[in-house]
């Protein structure tokens, strides 16, 4: 279960202190695939960010289990929206190295990346150089990195942005299936409300910078789906996409900036 | 791939050709005195000598210039006072001509070998230095989070992603340095010595000895050519990842 209780983040800017977060308070709680979405820019990322210890929050906390969470915290895993793979490292190198960096011996830390390299479905691709695979695959390969520390928290970043749409409906419904499968806590970062809608339990809408928690919606279409691809085609969903559109209040937002 | 091959495969004759060329050039514009100068040297002995010498000196030159520039271009960024205040020192250092910088290091290390390494360190060393250096401050920052997210300590960081990183950089530093090694070598020869190849060709020079003149000159080039080769085959064993073009 992951927490964030009355959060606020500023930073000092060159015209005084800038608030991007302003007391946001949610939970995400285990079993549970939470989405936070809002305009661009209003610190979305930077709630990940405060979790993982990347920041500190200038106010309020996140809990971890009840427990503060303590910068770098092996209950939590990251995946990111850039690639994070290391590119002189081959593809088992690279899923390996959070048990690497953990000091877990060499044979088995082998042994439970070969695992995860094949339960992917990255099999023969295991000493290829990241640069060598497709988009899909790398992601995969992030993946399967992130799950090799066994985390109990998931933390995406935009992680599923630069994939092409099909690998994307492909490897969304595997982090769904994973999560849902491992009674894992997941918290998806997104821009795009399609995907909040198909893969979460619950959408958290935040506002304009200083960001502060607008609306959240309980969204049982993603548990009843058989996939993430058929969740646009269900009853509800449109109606689930105007109200998440309406509170994210771009269009008024786009008018301000143009004039 | 054959199309790639074939393409070598003219690269190659091309340069072979050239090669020729030059042989046959050189060869006619001495009239057989770069063989009869080679031949007098060999049996008086100090051609040889003088070859390893310089060798000797630039080989050295090059491999701890190297280190050091590499050490310190990785250490210092991770160093922020440290670099700031050093920073403008070392590219000033780097501004003056080595050939002013020399006759120094015949005064500090004398006239024998050590001069001429002291003087190849010192301008291998901004060779890799500043590659090192550069690269390092536009370093993926987003590597260095995702290893944070996993618990690393700033020295699991600096060693899995900082140093890897910088391996491209590294070799761009020794290409540039296996040339300048060899000239730091000679330029040291040149300003005072008492063997060597450049000590070798000075005094030719001095004596009007154009076919030993020749060559030193033919040595010389031979060696660095053997040294760029050597170094451009050690790209695929220092970024393996960048030769690896396979889909």
């Amino acid at each position: 279960m992951l927490e964030f209780r009355n959060v606020s983040f500023s930073f000092a800017g060159r015209r005084g202190t800038v608030e991007v977060l302003h007391n946001v308070s949610f939970a995400c709680k285990e079993d549970e695939i939470v989405a936070v979405i809002g305009p661009s820019g209003c610190g979305k990322s930077t709630l990940l960010s405060l979790a993982v210890g990347l920041r500190q929050p200038s106010g309020g906390e996140v809990l971890v289990d009840g427990r503060p969470a303590k910068g770098a915290d092996r209950r939590l895993g990251m995946l990111f929206q850039q690639t994070t793979l290391l590119p002189w490292r081959s593809v088992v190198e690279n899923v390996e190295l959070g048990l690497e960096i953990r000091g877990e011996p060499k044979a088995a830390r082998r042994r439970r990346a070969m695992e995860l390299i094949t339960q992917y479905g990255l099999a023969g691709f295991e000493r290829k150089f990241p640069h060598a695979l497709s988009g899909g695959m790398q992601k995969r390969t992030a993946l399967a990195q992130t799950l090799a520390a066994e985390p109990t928290v998931l933390l995406l970043d935009e992680p599923f942005a630069a994939l092409d749409a099909q690998t994307r409906v492909v490897i969304e419904n595997d982090v769904v299936n994973i999560c849902r499968s491992g009674k894992r806590t997941m918290l998806l970062v997104t821009h795009d409300i399609a995907e909040a809608i198909s893969m979460a339990d619950r959408v958290v809408v935040l506002s304009r910078r200083p960001a502060t928690v607008k609306e959240i919606y309980e969204i049982p279409l993603s548990r009843e789906a058989k996939s993430v691809g058929d969740v646009p085609g269900m009853p509800g969903f449109t109606q689930y996409f105007n109200r998440i559109w309406h509170a994210l209040d771009i269009s008024v937002a786009g008018a301000d900036a143009a004039a | 791939m054959t199309a790639r091959l074939s393409h070598r495969f003219v690269v190659i004759a091309g340069r072979l050709a050239v090669l020729v060329v030059i042989l046959i050039g050189t060869e006619l514009g001495v009239r057989y005195g770069v063989m009869s100068a080679l031949l007098t040297q060999l049996s008086s002995g100090s051609f040889l000598t003088d070859s390893g010498i310089t060798i000797f000196e630039t080989l050295l030159g090059l491999f701890c210039g190297s280190l050091l520039g590499m050490t310190v271009g990785l250490v210092l960024p991770q160093l922020r006072f440290v670099s700031n205040v050093f920073e403008p020192f070392l590219m000033v250092l780097n501004g003056i001509p080595v050939i002013v910088i020399a006759p120094l290091f015949i005064l500090w290390l004398g006239l024998g070998i050590l001069s001429k390494i002291g003087i190849s360190v010192y301008i291998v060393f901004f060779a890799m230095f500043i590659p090192v250096y550069t690269g390092s401050l536009r370093l993926d920052t987003t590597l260095v989070d995702a290893l944070h997210v996993m618990g690393a300590t700033r020295l699991q960081t600096f060693w899995k992603v900082i140093v890897p990183s910088s391996l491209p950089s590294v070799y761009t530093g020794l290409k540039i340095g296996s040339g300048l090694a060899l000239i730091g070598a000679v330029i040291g020869e040149f300003v005072a010595s008492r063997s060597g190849l450049g000590h070798m060709i000075l005094y030719a020079s001095g004596t009007l000895d154009t076919p030993t003149l020749y060559l030193g000159i033919i040595t010389l080039a031979a060696f660095a050519a053997v040294l760029s080769f050597t170094i451009d085959a050690l790209g695929p064993v220092l970024v393996p990842w960048r030769f690896s073009d396979e889909k």
